[in-house]
């Protein structure tokens, strides 16, 4: 039995040098293969979520994210939606639109940005909408986050 | 049956925000399942009165939702300093020797009172205005008498206390000295973080 | 021979033949990882590459021929340490401008990410199928992805070893331990080695209630040698001085004064996790109870406080032995020896040696070189060009 336990913990520790080797190796693979299997994304409260709808303007598009509510069970009562507007160097000097972020063909609020200094007005339309919760300027666009109430709650 | 599955559907959040403080609270402690299951009740009994002043305070104003919307921040900033200091309280009280008489000092008075911590916990926790208490009111204000909504009220906070149930099993081990050492810390560590967050949301506004 | 002859004690390394046999295999990988083969388009690269290279063998044939593990691994630990603050500022100049972490840098996912994150995003990864960190899954610099993947790699093969041979943290906090011959505070309350897992237990609630990295906001002192976010608010600003305070005392300070690791062993959450690793892996620390004399040299020695009475009645460390190799090269019996488990402790100690710096030095060329390899880069790059990137 000793003689067993020693033959496996020297088979064992002989097994670690090709699973390093095998870990470093295949590094790229093995990422992808952590983020294919497991689904895992970067946090919606970081990243904004995916975009769901675009609109179309003269040079540029305004990209409406997904509204952020999650919790780490079921949604919180209050979140965000993330509006971008870019290619920087096509935008106005003012952005100036009405914003509808869960598509019921309702504007939910109103976006005022001055693309020069980032100063940016959001009033609300409805009652969802509670406020500004900052405006960013991205690597190629400018980011509009505005604080909203959960319709679903 | 209405309020209690609005409840369940709902009670997770509570848990979620309470857990931080009640986990290592209950691994300090060190008690048994069945001592921790009767602090359980005296924490979840603060709770309800939390619950209930906040829903007098939103009557007294006339306005459910936006009166009580605009204290949100004070109140929450009073509960986390609250809530941190019944937690240094906790860990740092001196516990009564058996047999011990005439003992003066705060450390001791706390020592005397032990159900002031965890009623004074789930007063402080109750104060959040958390999602499920909105939902609690706009269903009990639905109820059409009195009685309907208290009734419709207090099986929503049954619901919502469901998952508080499985905290008391960290009592099974108790045995183990380490465990406590561990709540010990971790109870200052999350008492300093609502300390600093409480402090800056009072003086916020 | 006569009865009064002494025979010499067996020297504890491997002879110059063997040990540049064993030094082979590592010799050729090392290589591959540092140069990426035969020299390209740049010969700074090349120049940084073989200068880590060298370096890297040498300390390993030393380790091989001399049989001391500890002395050895602390250059390459520190070196790893002072290096990755090099090339992480130099990283991060380069593709954002500066060191100041902006909300919009946050917003884009531009923010590395570190092992000491893991223990923050467990429980809502398990929950949500998200990791609350703002950075990139796949892309950009030390992305999510590549850190777990070698995290996890790392932690099967070598346990809490990873804190002594690959955390890039690690070194600072050692290098300081180091500076005084004798410590100034010469005992630590053994209840504050409690205190790591205290640490794991309150962010690791924290931050599934608040969906956002407790530790990294609040706790992390190596942000002072790193990257933070900009000073923009009270809060921000009492969270500054949170981890400044958190680095001078645990990372410098209290090392000097006591010689031991203290931020390693008192206070990172990483490590309790890293110590559970240890339950399962096939390496750790023993000692013999027939030769140890009961000097208690190795608990005196020992930088993260994993040896204590009862583990030389045992003959086993603590869980939280990183297997620096300290105590087996300060035991004035040899009592104390690498070893796998299943084997018989005492035989075979320098095959259980071996057989540990194997995996240990492929991954630290790999991971560890190449941020040594990148420092050197930036430095020369620097001298000639008059920029680090």
């Amino acid at each position: 039995m000793q003689k067993l336990k020693g033959i496996l913990g020297y088979t064992w520790a002989a097994l670690l040098i090709p699973l390093v080797v095998a870990t470093l190796f295949g590094m790229g693979d093995w990422m992808e293969l952590l983020v294919s299997s497991t689904g895992l994304t970067v946090s919606p409260w970081f990243s904004g979520d995916v975009v769901a709808r675009t609109v179309a303007h003269a040079g540029y598009e305004t990209r409406i994210h997904r509204p952020v509510f999650r919790a780490l069970i079921g949604e919180r009562r209050e979140g965000f939606v993330q509006v971008d507007w870019g290619p920087l160097e096509a935008l106005p000097a003012q952005v100036d639109e009405e914003v509808d972020f869960d598509g019921d063909g309702q504007a939910d609020f109103r976006v005022v940005l001055d693309t020069a200094s980032g100063r940016a007005t959001l009033t609300p339309l409805t009652e969802y909408a509670l406020g500004l919760a900052g405006a960013y300027r991205l690597d190629d666009a400018w980011a509009v986050r505005a604080a909203l109430k959960n319709p679903r709650r | 049956m209405q309020g209690f599955l609005l409840g369940l559907a709902n009670g997770t959040s509570c848990v979620v925000f309470c857990a931080p403080a009640l986990i290592p609270f209950f691994m300090h402690e060190g008690q048994d399942v069945r001592q921790n299951l009767v602090t359980l009740f005296k924490f979840l009994g603060g709770r309800m009165g939390g619950y209930l002043l906040i829903g007098l305070l939103a009557w007294g104003a006339g306005s459910l939702l936006s009166g009580a919307a605009g204290y949100q921040g004070l109140l929450l900033g009073i509960a986390y300093v609250g809530l941190a200091a019944l937690l240094l309280a906790a860990v740092f009280r001196k516990k009564a020797p058996a047999g011990a008489c005439a003992f003066e000092g705060a450390r001791a008075r706390l020592s005397r009172w032990p159900a002031l911590l965890p009623v004074g916990m789930g007063f402080l926790a109750g104060l959040k205005i958390c999602p499920p208490l909105l939902l609690a009111f706009t269903g009990a204000a639905s109820a059409g008498s009195l009685a309907g909504s208290l009734v419709f009220f207090l099986a929503f906070f049954l619901g919502t206390s469901v998952y508080f149930i499985p905290i008391p099993f960290l009592g099974v081990f108790r045995r183990v000295s380490a465990l406590q050492i561990v709540g010990q810390f971790a109870a200052v560590i999350v008492a300093v973080y609502y300390l600093v967050v409480g402090a800056i949301l009072l003086v916020a506004g | 021979m006569t009865a009064q002859t002494e025979t010499k004690p067996r020297k504890p390394g491997l002879g110059i033949l063997k040990s540049l046999l064993l030094m082979l295999p590592i010799s050729l990988l090392s290589f591959l990882f540092l140069t990426g083969g035969p020299p390209g388009g740049d010969p700074l690269r090349f120049i940084a590459g073989i200068v880590t290279w060298l370096a890297l063998n040498t300390l390993f044939f030393l380790m091989l021929y001399t049989g001391k593990t500890y002395r050895y691994r602390l250059v390459l630990f520190v070196a790893l340490a002072l290096t990755l603050i090099i090339t992480f500022a130099a990283s991060i100049l380069s593709t954002r401008g500066s060191l100041a972490l902006t909300e919009a840098d946050i917003l884009q996912g531009k923010t590395p990410f570190c092992h000491l994150v893991i223990p923050t995003i467990i429980i809502p990864a398990l929950f949500t199928r998200t990791i609350i960190f703002p950075g990139s899954l796949l892309t950009g610099f030390a992305p999510i992805a590549s850190m777990l993947v070698i995290w996890a790699g790392a932690t099967l093969a070598l346990g809490r070893g990873w804190c002594s041979w690959l955390c890039f943290y690690g070194g600072l906090d050692e290098g300081c331990s180091r500076i005084l011959k004798k410590p100034v505070i010469k005992s630590i309350d053994r209840r504050w080695t409690y205190l790591p897992w205290a640490v794991l237990l309150g962010v690791a609630l924290l931050s599934a209630a608040t969906l956002s990295p407790a530790y990294c906001e609040w706790l992390c002192p190596f942000k002072a040698v790193t990257e933070a976010a900009a000073i923009t608010s009270t809060l921000i600003l009492i969270q500054t001085v949170i981890f400044v305070t958190l680095f001078v005392g645990l990372v410098v300070v209290l090392p000097i004064l006591t010689r031991r690791r203290t931020q390693c062993a008192l206070f990172c959450p990483l490590g309790p996790l890293q110590s559970l690793a240890n339950k399962i892996n096939v390496f750790d620390v023993r000692i013999d109870p027939e030769k140890c004399s009961r000097c208690k040299l190795c608990m005196r020695s020992c930088p993260t406080l994993s040896l204590d009475e009862a583990s030389l009645e045992s003959g086993r460390t603590l869980m939280t032995c990183t297997k620096c190799g300290q105590c087996v090269d300060a035991c004035p019996r040899k009592a104390i020896s690498f070893h796998i488990k299943g084997t018989k402790v005492g035989i075979g100690a320098n095959v259980a040696r071996v057989l540990f710096l194997y995996p240990t030095f492929i991954f630290f060329s790999a991971f560890g070189g190449g941020i040594i390899a990148s420092a050197i880069l930036n430095v020369l790059k620097l001298v000639t060009t008059g920029r680090m990137y």
